[in-house]
């Protein structure tokens, strides 16, 4: 046992992932649902289930920030909040699910809200909510992924998911992020 | 909220990393969730049959694959098409017992472990114990019970990662209720 | 030409879907008894006639006719029976129901995961994508009575 755990070759030993390898769609669309299903088990409300599937989309993101700042950006961090949202609409959104996001808009009345707009999820691709759980929204799981990488990024921030154009994440900057970056202008 | 799926979009790809990093966050919920190894190899065992049984319905509108002759066919079938199609690998087959029941699928290139190592406090979980579950419901649908293990598993320090399947029985159709 | 019924049968004989078109007469019996008779039926022709044949066939029982109606039957192999009615001027229509098992319940049901698969079938655009197909073949007719 113990000569076999020494022998064993460690992830350190292996070449980081390009990210080129695809499966398909409908392998990850019933894996997701089968997470859908196991928490839905443990919870009581929609809301509880929309913040699991949120946190399961944390524990992703905050796997895959590191990842993608050494592949795609040569290991520099994006210090701008615009740099980083592109960050987030361009790389992140590709590595995801292959394609950029569809939009990147700032809020009119508030400086620290910005929306990113995905008309269709690939994510929800194949699910059709019943009445009963009208309100649960599956990119829960993508609003996660984003605020995961922009807090293990240092720019702490709030996203959440909203039905609007498709589907939007909204993401709220905190105070101290605003500031920041118009002190480095 | 209902969205049309638009043709050829069932055979789109998506980038093998957040599947592989969701089936992580995935198993490290099991772990929270479950106090021993054996809880959680049963519990992705139960998941992966729950997409086994709608995977198999996937599969077939999508390839058109007749009924295999013998269970040789069963383990091409599931390696170059399924295995493929779904995961984009094909894994070798191997090792068929004498009896030609029982086989292996030589798994080198399993996008699930891609990031991972196994805790040393789990020596006992099965991380991919998903694909167990999956092979078996996806059969059972198609009338073939089998059993399904990991016999060895590079993250426990074996030098391959090998999947043993165990033709049990064919299973037949149930009658309806009130025919004898 | 006209189409009179379609149902889904799960593999162990429980009703998952049905729906009527422009069926006048309908039979004395409630609605159950009238699927469980018609599974049962289902499942002794298939099985006898396969015993019958005389040589070993994958397809097996395809359809049969009255004079009034005639019954075709597909079964996927998950074994999920569809069964469709029309009347007898209607041809061999084994590639529609191949299709309604393909393209509209895996797309649909199976691939789904809100749909529950043991359960019959309560999904909106299941059913709306069904009536588009079912009205838009050359052989459907809705009654205008």
């Amino acid at each position: 046992m113990e000569i076999s755990k020494r022998s064993r070759i460690t992830i350190l030993d292996k070449p980081l992932s390009r990210g080129k390898q695809e499966v398909s769609l409908s392998a990850f669309s019933l894996l997701f649902s089968e997470m859908i299903q196991y928490s839905q088990n443990r919870v009581k409300s929609v809301a509880e289930l929309q913040t699991k599937l949120s946190d399961f989309g944390y524990s992703v993101g905050s796997r895959l920030v590191d990842l993608l700042f050494v592949r795609e950006k040569g290991g520099k961090r994006e210090i701008k909040v615009l740099n980083i949202l592109l960050f987030v609409k361009v790389n992140l959104w590709k590595a995801l699910f292959g394609k950029e996001a569809d939009k990147l808009e700032q809020a009119s009345d508030d400086e620290k809200i910005y929306y990113i707009i995905e008309k269709e999820p690939i994510i929800s691709t194949f699910i059709c909510v019943p009445k009963d759980k009208g309100s649960l929204n599956c990119a829960a799981f993508a609003a996660g992924i984003v605020e995961a990488v922009l807090n293990s990024s240092n720019f702490p921030a709030k996203v959440s998911s909203h039905w609007h154009k498709g589907t939007t994440l909204m993401i709220k900057f905190d105070e101290s992020v605003i500031t920041r970056d118009k002190s480095l202008t | 909220m209902s969205k049309q799926p638009g043709r050829g979009l069932e055979s789109r790809k998506l980038v093998g990393e957040l599947f592989t990093l969701t089936y992580g966050a995935l198993v490290s919920q099991l772990i929270k969730d479950y106090d021993n190894d054996d809880e959680i190899n049963k519990q992705l065992d139960k998941m992966g049959y729950n997409i086994g049984i709608r995977l198999v319905e996937d599969f077939m509108a999508r390839s058109n694959v007749d009924k295999c002759q013998d269970f040789r066919e069963t383990a091409e079938v599931l390696s170059k098409m399924a295995f493929k199609m779904y995961l984009n690998i094909s894994p070798t087959i191997a090792n068929w017992s004498p009896a030609n029941d029982e086989f292996s699928f030589i798994l080198d290139n399993n996008p699930l472990v891609e990031f991972v190592e196994l805790p040393d406090d789990h020596p006992d979980l099965n991380y991919s114990n998903i694909l167990c579950g999956a092979i078996r419901g996806a059969l059972e649908m198609l009338q073939l019970e089998v059993e399904t293990w990991f016999s060895k598993d590079v993250l426990k320090g074996d030098n391959i990662t090998e999947l043993r399947v165990k033709y049990i029985k064919r299973l037949t159709d149930a009658l309806p209720a009130g025919e004898d | 030409m006209t189409v009179f019924l379609l149902h889904i049968y799960d593999r162990n004989g429980n009703s998952l879907y049905e729906k009527e078109w422009c069926r006048r007469k309908k039979s004395n019996l409630t609605k159950e008894e009238e699927k469980k008779l018609m599974f049962g039926m289902l499942h002794s022709i298939k099985s006898f006639v396969s015993k019958l044949s005389p040589k070993d066939s994958k397809e097996g029982f395809l359809s049969y006719t009255t004079s009034q109606y005639k019954l075709h039957f597909y079964e996927s192999p998950t074994r999920l029976k569809f069964v469709v009615m029309t009347d007898i001027n209607v041809g061999n229509i084994r590639e529609t129901l191949k299709k309604i098992y393909s393209s509209i319940y895996v797309a649909y049901i199976a691939r789904n995961p809100m749909c529950d698969l043991a359960e019959p079938i309560n999904c909106k655009l299941f059913e709306s994508r069904l009536e588009t197909f079912m009205k838009g073949l050359s052989f459907f007719e809705d009654s205008k009575e």
